[in-house]
């Protein structure tokens, strides 16, 4: 895509319009002083599409407010991780998202469109934090009901249900009842759920607890995947380890959005190591 | 309103009963449970009643009346007597017409049948004179604790006067219209021949589907809620009517399973015939079952958990056994209550289905019963969509 950008010399302050394609990079030298330097015309995949937008979202339930004037903003491509002890208001967020909760105040704004919006939802894949499964069918069978329920086609299901299960381990369980599954399992088919039908946008509500600690790295690996597709992943966890995967995090308080950045941007603002600690430094409670 | 989704919610919920196999003999066995169970106890012939005969009449001596001829003369107690079905009534002769009173009045006889003195001498006079007030006169003491005992002495003893009247006509040389003590009786529907279980048929498989209907909606949605299933469709494509009408195909295959099994275990079992069209009784009890599924959702957002879900049981089962005219007409509560049937929708489909089984009756005739479970079941359905739509 062709733009143009205009700009400043830092040493005689002569503006100049450089045109340029994304993902260049060029060379430019000031026509008035000769001071040298580069213009970034950043790659349109590298998270400069906006794709939620939440302006001054607000929801009460009742007199407590979960959320409070949350404004923020997530990249097409970008993992998320909204992060913050439990009662922060995330799982609020997100359901306000997904159209389960009507906000108070606010709105929020998803792949342009606000919601909630009924359309949208087949762009979106949503986990929540209880494993929504049904309990008594098979794990196919629940595949293959949210497989129906995005509208699928049958070739399109066998491929990616093999996929899907393979990715969460669950190839050998795949007639078994999920009454008889493990809470980790049930956790890990209530991801592949959300997943299947390749959506733009995810909410993964805690997806990694109960998930023993190397299908977690599995999980965070097919995460990072999905966003080098241009998927755009929103997860919340308090999980510090895990905050530290994501490209960028909010830190959620009392359903204030207290700081927000990559958590090396964070770490080096607090001139701390651990997010943990920038955490604490910047307000926040112990997470566990 | 899109299918693949609609029937993805249908082909689940089948697919939850194959492997949920209590559950599914639960709705396939409770009906026919109850079949079975009413069957044989009101088994519809009421057999061995003890009745208390008293025999006092004098008879009329061999010989001649003005007008009529009664050459063999006359003994109508006797007649009458020895038509009396003794399979329905077990029979104690007793001399005392009081003692045998005392015996119905002390609940060791159902009934004391008593044929007065001057029983036949008032049916020669009612015969000669046809304009005068005498009239012979049988009386049936009787114990009417048991409206199903009463009916079955009262119906046993004038079929026997019947029969009685029927034979004499022949030898008497009079017509059956001029017999003072013909009872006539004449079937419009089930050629006298109906009995308890023909009628209990139609009112169980429209119970069946009612019960089961609701109590398993109930059960589902309160899973669906607490699962967090339901939120999980919220936020997915899939529209409300989806969910519903996804449902309610699911039901009305279970359902039309249940009614056949039902239909088939009446008829072979109890020889139950069906007059009418059965498709015409299977939308009927299809229409029943929507309706009720509608209700099952609307119910299930007052329950938290199953426990709690149960306990509508009672709150549905009451009124419906009571009041809908499943075992008895509805006439036959007391008139108070007769109005809270109209809003029992149960009633609507016992009342459908008893006419299209037992009298034959098409739309045409049905049309009211049929016109209010549809509004039923439009109404539930509606309200369910726009009760999962609502948020918080
Ligand atoms: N339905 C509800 N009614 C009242 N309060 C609620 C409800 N749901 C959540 N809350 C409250 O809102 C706050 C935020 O909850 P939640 O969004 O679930 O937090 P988190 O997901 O960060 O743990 C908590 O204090 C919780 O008690
Ligand atoms: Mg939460």
């Amino acid at each position: 895509m062709m733009a143009e950008k205009r700009v400043q010399c830092p040493q005689c302050k002569n503006i100049q319009a450089i045109p340029g394609a994304s993902g260049e990079v060029i060379v430019v030298t000031c026509p008035v002083c000769g001071f040298q330097g580069k213009v970034v015309f950043p790659p349109l995949d590298q998270k400069t599409i906006p794709v939620i937008q939440l302006k001054q979202l607000t929801k009460a339930y009742g007199r407590f407010t979960a959320v409070d004037h949350l404004n923020l903003t997530v990249y097409k491509g970008e993992t998320y991780g909204l992060l913050g002890p439990n009662g922060s208001g995330k799982t609020t967020t997100i359901k306000v998202l997904c159209g389960l909760l009507s906000p108070t105040a606010g709105q929020a704004m998803i792949l342009g469109q606000r919601v909630p919006c009924k359309t949208l939802m087949q762009k979106i894949g949503y986990m929540p934090q209880e494993t929504a499964l049904y309990l008594d069918n098979t794990v196919h069978e629940n595949l293959a009901f949210f497989a129906g329920i995005y509208s699928m086609t049958h070739d399109q299901f066998l491929s990616q249900e093999q996929t899907m299960l393979r990715f969460v381990d669950l190839e050998r369980w795949r007639d078994a009842l999920v009454s008889t599954l493990s809470g980790g399992m049930r956790h890990r088919l209530s991801l592949a759920c959300a997943l299947l039908h390749e959506p733009d946008v995810v909410f993964l509500d805690e997806p990694t607890v109960g998930v023993d600690p190397e299908l977690r790295a599995t999980f965070w690996g097919f995460f990072h995947a999905l966003s080098a597709k241009g998927c755009t992943v929103v997860i919340t966890t308090h999980y510090m380890d895990e905050a530290d995967r994501c490209g960028r995090v909010g830190l959620l308080r009392n359903g204030r959005l207290i700081a927000e950045g990559s958590p090396q941007d964070l770490k080096l603002q607090t001139g701390t190591t651990s997010l943990e600690d920038a955490f604490m430094r910047l307000g926040g409670r112990k997470m566990v | 309103m899109r299918l693949q989704r609609t029937l993805a919610f249908s082909k689940r919920t089948l697919l939850q009963f194959r492997h949920d196999r209590r559950t599914l003999a639960f709705v396939l066995v409770m009906p026919l449970l109850m079949i079975l169970i009413f069957g044989y106890t009101f088994g519809g012939d009421v057999k061995g009643v003890n009745v208390q005969l008293v025999n006092n009449d004098f008879g009329i001596q061999p010989g001649g009346t003005p007008g009529i001829s009664f050459s063999q003369g006359i003994f109508l107690g006797d007649n009458i007597s020895k038509h009396l079905d003794t399979e329905t009534l077990d029979i104690h002769v007793s001399a005392n017409a009081s003692e045998a009173r005392q015996l119905v009045h002390d609940g060791k006889a159902w009934a004391a049948v008593i044929f007065p003195a001057n029983f036949s001498e008032n049916f020669q006079w009612s015969l000669a004179y046809p304009e005068s007030s005498i009239r012979p006169t049988v009386e049936v003491y009787l114990d009417g604790s048991n409206p199903t005992i009463a009916g079955a002495v009262l119906k046993a003893v004038s079929q026997a006067i019947q029969d009685t009247m029927n034979a004499l006509a022949v030898t008497l040389n009079i017509s059956q219209a001029h017999s003072p003590l013909a009872v006539s009786t004449v079937y419009a529907y089930g050629g006298g021949e109906t009995r308890f279980i023909d009628y209990f048929a139609p009112g169980v498989i429209s119970f069946a589907i009612m019960m089961v209907t609701t109590m398993i909606t109930i059960i589902l949605f309160v899973n669906e809620r607490r699962n967090g299933t339901l939120q999980r469709l919220l936020a997915s494509p899939a529209t409300e009517a989806e969910i519903v009408v996804g449902y309610s195909l699911a039901f009305a295959v279970i359902g039309l399973l249940q009614s056949i099994v039902v239909l088939v275990a009446a008829m072979v079992l109890f020889n139950v015939s069906i007059v009418g069209n059965i498709f015409l009784a299977l939308l009927v009890v299809m229409l029943l079952g929507f309706g009720h599924q509608g209700l099952g959702i609307l119910l299930s957002a007052g329950a938290k958990n199953e426990l709690q879900a149960v306990q509508f049981i009672p709150l549905i089962l009451f009124p419906s056994i009571l009041l809908a005219g499943l075992f008895w007409p509805i006439e036959s509560i007391p008139s108070y209550l007769q109005p809270i049937s109209y809003v029992i929708p149960l009633r609507y489909g016992i009342d459908a289905e008893r006419s299209v089984m037992l009298r034959g009756w098409g739309l045409g005739e049905i049309w009211i019963d049929v016109a209010v479970l549809i509004a039923f079941a439009a109404l539930t359905l509606t309200g369910s969509a726009l009760l999962l739509k609502r948020k918080s």
